[in-house]
């Protein structure tokens, strides 16, 4: 089969090896164009792309955005006395420090600024003359054990505990504000948008680390969105390094398969160029690189690398019998231009089937993959082939491949008992038993983020240990689902609107999963409780309709302008999905009874109805997602080998992959979510590959007479090596994720890894099982057969 | 430095009352809104009022197992038994000294605020929307004697006291005192028996032993009768701020009236004249308002208020000790087991304390 003459080439192959200099010039103006695009990108973290605008809840949240708005963009600093109370004149200095300093950060709402030192801070009490009132920290306080002790006694009738004060009095909160846009301080008329990596930043130089080493006695938490994104924007950042260092170990594993430092060189720019391609176009069509979309290069480097080894494989082999580096290169290309064209189709085919997934982040990231592989057809299939039929392959490599080519491999050997008549039942017995084992395992796989604090976050964070202090040690939580109250203009106060609302939040109170609830009613009921001297006996609704409009005039936030939405605001113990489901139902159940033509009941916004949101979305897409990529990939190579055992023996160590992820997803309390659903797509697109490349040369030794195990062994000898490095290339693309800072990262890489090697694994151990089953090989024997593969 | 008085508002001129139609719970309601067409529920609005006239009567509080850790506003022995009532139309009683509470049925969501028995049995709940509840087996079930929701816009009554299974009256908001004579089969609207000019609060009515019944009020107001409650004569109180409270010691015309900022007044005249007692605090004078109390078995007497506040006196009232409980929750009232341990309400529900008021052991 390697005896063909120059001449004989396809269309394709002519019009680019007879015109190398004009590919080698397009691809070098392509790509000058499209790294200048490339450089342009930005890491964006848009909060709309993150969930599925579609969904009833969003739409709802969405529609009422402008009303929700002053639920607001805060930051929250806990200054944490480690030993003693808050009540120290050290502490309270430092406190005063943090508070100033604060003040001063560019993006801060000053106005709203609220900590123990703040004027706006007041305790009241109600006397025989009405409401008496102060600051807390009032302007004799001089730090004295006297005014210390005044300063207590306000405290606790600030009605601040749990919220700027915590529980057990060993902290307190400065209460940041923060604008989305402000004045530049250099020139006061333009607007500066909020930068939340330099804010976050900021809050770590100047508070943080300033004051920790100014006090021991301090600890310092910041929680809060701004905070958080930073953090997010900070783990980004680092992907940079991991790009770095994968590849470095690429480029070491490339120098040890070819032992040629020109074709690794050549590979690698290749890949390079494929990479810069695929971010120019990604800029090209206005996508930003968002904490998902990262994912691509990585895929699209590995991608790429696994294609040129096969290239360089082939052009070594080649190499061996043809007399120049040119017919060398385009024999290869010849050979291998269409088994690579139609991996990379699977590949994207498997990609694109994402895009049924009503989420921005997951369209933009099979919108990419799929550019990105596509641009592979060009850069490692057509450009490499060129390259390399200029630079030529060393002498050494060309040695070693002939070498190879004749010699036994006695691990080849070794493997190629898959094949087996007593070896393939064993194994076959042994997957079905692994398949029915992961079956019944992965059953507990969960919907959505299992983790407390933000799951963005690992667990262990510096954020999400901030954010388990301020939990344990104020009244609040950090999962809200809203319950957006609708009535008629002007109808957020009166009782018909005021007391469905409060049996909503007693309803919800006691729905297991649910801390509390808050709304306009809580206040409310303070201030009727006010009014009547504190008395707890009237601390309940009022019929007067006076009475309730004076009441919720401090309520803030709690309803719109024209008084038409009150925001229901539910304290959730965590976001696990049977937690939301529960809430979600018990609203849903609530606004069945209550919902009048005056008064509605809508779900929903908070981070808790997102999660619900995206949850039922995934939770309906899951199996569509998988059937579909599987018919995908099955028609692809029904297509190709024109054989239902041939699919059978490249799509069922899938399925396999599949279910044990499914298992191992479960064992190590990953759920299925917008990140690792993704990887299900990915997984699958991307593991066909070696069923493809191993298949096709089985099939060409089959077809040459060969009994199976013996065809086993020669495909093993020629592409085994080359399917083992894609697999290792591949995995390492996706394995230094494992470390990112981002959770959702660190779980994407964990399970593409496993899927991209186990799928390897899967190819080189349960296909020649199966294909002893299921393919005869005296019927191929001698065959030309339909194969769009057969040469 | 003081802020602007904000007095609360007496209902005046807001007085025209719509029926409450968003209580209904019709069948045909709820599938109509699942379709949500609006043009329907239009036309079907007229029939959801009838339903809310007819759902009313049935609407039970809901059971809770958070009903203990809730808003409870009174407390009261019915034998062995502790009965206790508060927000929600909550009435839990425990028969085993606060332990283990169970969740009596109560026709009603209505804030209850205050829980009186007459006898082992025979015990009256009162609340806002004017609401009487009678139970006749000792507080596990409760039906509905009293309600008015358009007396002041649905204004509560805050204390309930009877003498017996059948004679009691019932206080509250805006001067209302209610008088009964059959058990509450029917409830006088006796408020004019009162010289109350300006419709003060009457916050607690109380008997005060061999001299006869006693109310006190917003603003000061103190009221008292020698003839069961036919009439009654206006005191000159010693005080011009509001008082929560008022109880009768051990001691024949032993008074106790108690109030905003820690006020506390005894007298030993049945009211004629009144002696401040200075409660001391750590930090001074006690601040915190008091809100209620109780005559133990043992002769003590035992006031709580906000800041968790717990005041005990053990000679008729002349001086009391006085513990903050840490977790500062407001008390609302007080009650004693057999054994002379403290049941507190308010706040945070129930706290079941030592006979000072401190935590003993963990609740449950």
């Amino acid at each position: 089969m390697s005896n063909h003459h120059q001449d004989k080439g396809s269309f394709l192959e002519r019009l680019i090896f007879n015109n190398r200099p004009t590919v080698i010039l397009i691809c070098l103006l392509v790509s000058i164009f499209l790294f200048y695009q490339a450089l342009q990108v930005r890491p964006s973290t848009s909060f709309e792309k993150m969930i599925p605008l579609q969904h009833p809840f969003i739409q709802k949240m969405l529609e009422h955005r402008n009303d929700l708005a002053n639920l607001g963009n805060t930051v929250r600093i806990s200054v944490e006395a480690k030993d003693g109370d808050i009540f120290s004149k050290e502490y309270m200095e430092t406190l005063r420090q943090v508070n100033d300093e604060v003040f001063y950060i560019p993006g801060v709402d000053r106005s709203g600024l609220k900590s123990l030192w703040s004027p706006s801070v007041r305790w009241t009490e109600v006397t025989e003359e009405g409401f008496a009132g102060g600051e807390v920290i009032p302007q004799t306080y001089d730090g004295s054990p006297d005014s210390l002790d005044e300063l207590r006694n306000n405290v606790l009738k600030s009605g601040q505990i749990g919220r700027l004060v915590a529980n057990n009095f060993k902290s307190s909160i400065v209460d940041v504000p923060l604008l989305e846009s402000y004045p530049d301080p250099q020139d006061q008329g333009t607007l500066l948008k909020l930068d939340y990596r330099q804010f976050s930043h900021e809050l770590e130089e100047k508070i943080r680390d300033k004051y920790e080493a100014q006090n021991p006695n301090v600890e310092i938490h910041i929680v809060g969105f701004a905070k958080k994104v930073g953090d997010l924007i900070d783990g980004l950042v680092m992907v940079v390094a991991f790009f770095a260092i994968a590849f470095l170990i690429t480029l070491v594993l490339l120098m040890w398969f070819t032992r040629c430092l020109r074709s690794t060189v050549a590979v690698l720019f290749t890949t390079l160029v494929a990479v810069i391609w695929q971010l120019g176009l990604m800029h090209t069509v206005g996508f930003g690189l968002d904490p998902y979309s990262m994912l691509v290069p990585f895929l699209i480097f590995a991608i790429g690398i696994s294609h040129g080894v096969q290239k360089i494989n082939g052009i070594a082999l080649q190499s061996s019998e043809a007399d120049n580096s040119l017919t060398a290169a385009r024999l290869t290309f010849r050979q291998l231009f269409l088994p690579g064209a139609i991996a990379i189709l699977a590949d994207a085919v498997g990609f694109i089937t994402l895009l049924i997934i009503d989420i921005g982040v997951i369209r933009e990231l099979a919108i990419g993959a799929s550019i990105g592989v596509g641009v592979i057809v060009f850069t490692n299939l057509i450009l490499l082939p060129v390259a390399i039929s200029y630079v030529g392959i060393s002498k050494k490599a060309i040695e070693r491949s002939k070498k190879d080519a004749v010699r036994e491999h006695p691990f080849w050997r070794l493997l190629s008992n898959f094949a087996h008549p007593v070896v393939a039942p064993i194994s076959v017995v042994i997957a079905l038993a692994a398949f029915g084992g992961g079956l019944w395992y992965g059953h507990g796989l969960k919907i959505g983020d299992l983790d407390q604090g933000a799951p963005e976050l690992r667990p262990d964070s510096r954020y999400n240990q901030d954010n388990a202090f301020i939990i344990n040690n104020y009244s609040t939580s950090s999962d809200v689902l809203v319950v957006m109250v609708k009535s008629k203009a002007e109808g957020c106060s009166i009782y018909e609107t005021m007391q469905p609302i409060d049996e909503l939040m007693w309803t919800m109170s006691n729905t297991e999963g649910v801390q509390s609830a808050i709304s306009l009613v809580t206040v409310s009921k303070q201030m009727i409780k006010g009014m009547n001297e504190g008395n707890l006996k009237w601390e309940t609704l009022s019929r007067n309709k006076d009475v309730l409009n004076n009441s919720i005039a401090r309520a803030d936030g709690l309803f719109n302008n024209d008084c038409s939405l009150a925001p229901v605001l539910v304290f959730l113990n965590d976001h696990k999905a049977e937690t939301l489901d529960r809430a979600v139902n018990a609203v849903k159940a609530f606004a069945k009874d209550h919902d009048t033509e005056n008064l509605q009941f809508l779900l929903a916004a908070g981070n808790a109805g997102i999660e619900a949101a995206t949850n039922e979305v995934i939770k309906e897409t899951e199996l569509t997602i998988l059937i579909l990529v599987y018919i995908c990939v099955a028609t692809m190579c029904m297509i190709t080998f024109r054989s239902v055992a041939a699919t059978l023996c490249i799509v069922l160590p899938l399925i396999l992959t599949s279910v044990l992820g499914n298992a191992l997803m479960t064992f190590l309390g990953i759920g299925v979510k917008v990140a690792t659903l993704p990887v299900i797509a990915l997984g699958v697109g991307i593991g066909v590959d070696y069923g493809i490349y191993i298949y096709s040369r089985l099939e060409s030794f089959l077809r040459a007479g060969m009994p199976l195990q013996e065809a086993y062994y020669q495909t093993l000898k020629s592409t085994g090596k080359a399917v083992l490095f894609t697999g290792l290339c591949l995995a390492i693309g996706v394995c230094t994720w494992i470390f990112s800072a981002i959770k959702f990262q660190a779980d994407m890489g964990l399970m593409l890894t496993f899927m991209l090697l186990w799928n390897m694994f899967g190819a080189l151990w349960l296909l020649p099982a199966l294909a002893r089953f299921l393919i005869k090989p005296e019927k191929l024997a001698g065959k030309k057969g339909g194969s769009l593969l057969a040469h | 430095m003081s802020e602007p008085v904000m007095r609360r508002t007496q209902s005046g001129d807001a007085k025209q009352l719509r029926t409450s139609a968003f209580r209904f719970h019709s069948p045909l309601a709820n599938v109509l809104s699942l379709c949500s067409v609006l043009s329907v529920l239009s036309f079907v609005a007229p029939l959801s009022v009838q339903a809310a006239t007819d759902a009313s009567a049935t609407v039970y509080s809901i059971p809770s197992a958070k009903a203990a850790d809730a808003l409870l506003l009174d407390i009261d022995n019915a034998g062995k038994r502790l009965v206790a009532v508060g927000d929600r139309g909550h009435i839990l009683y425990s028969d085993d000294e606060g332990k283990t509470w169970t969740q009596a049925k109560v026709p009603s969501r209505m804030m209850l605020t205050a829980v009186a028995f007459g006898d082992d049995k025979h015990g009256w709940a009162v609340g806002h929307d004017a609401l009487i509840l009678a139970t006749t087996d000792g507080g596990t079930t409760w039906t509905q004697q009293f309600s008015d929701q358009e007396r002041e816009e649905g204004a509560p009554f805050l204390d309930v006291w009877f003498k017996d299974d059948s004679t009691g009256f019932a206080v509250g908001a805006y001067g209302a005192l209610f008088a009964t004579t059959d058990g509450g089969k029917t409830w006088d609207d006796a408020s004019d028996r009162l010289d109350n000019p300006d419709g003060y609060h009457l916050n607690a009515i109380t008997e005060v032993k061999g001299s006869g019944l006693f109310v006190v009020g917003e603003m000061g107001s103190m009221f008292r009768s020698t003839d069961g409650g036919e009439t009654w004569e206006t005191l000159q109180g010693p005080y011009e701020g509001s008082l929560f409270g008022v109880l009768g010691t051990n001691e024949p015309g032993t008074v106790l009236a108690y109030g905003l900022r820690g006020n506390l007044f005894r007298s030993t005249d049945f009211g004629t004249t009144w002696t401040p007692i200075k409660v001391k605090s750590p930090r001074g004078k006690l601040d915190f308002g008091l809100s209620g109390g109780a005559l133990l078995k043992d002769g003590s007497v035992v006031i709580v208020g906000h800041g968790g506040s717990v005041l005990k006196s053990t000679d008729n009232g002349l001086t009391f000790s006085l513990i903050n409980r840490p977790d500062r929750l407001s008390l609302s009232s007080v009650a004693a087991d057999d054994k002379g341990d403290l049941v507190l309400v308010g706040q945070g529900g129930v706290h079941v304390t030592s006979p000072t008021g401190e935590d003993a052991s963990p609740k449950q």
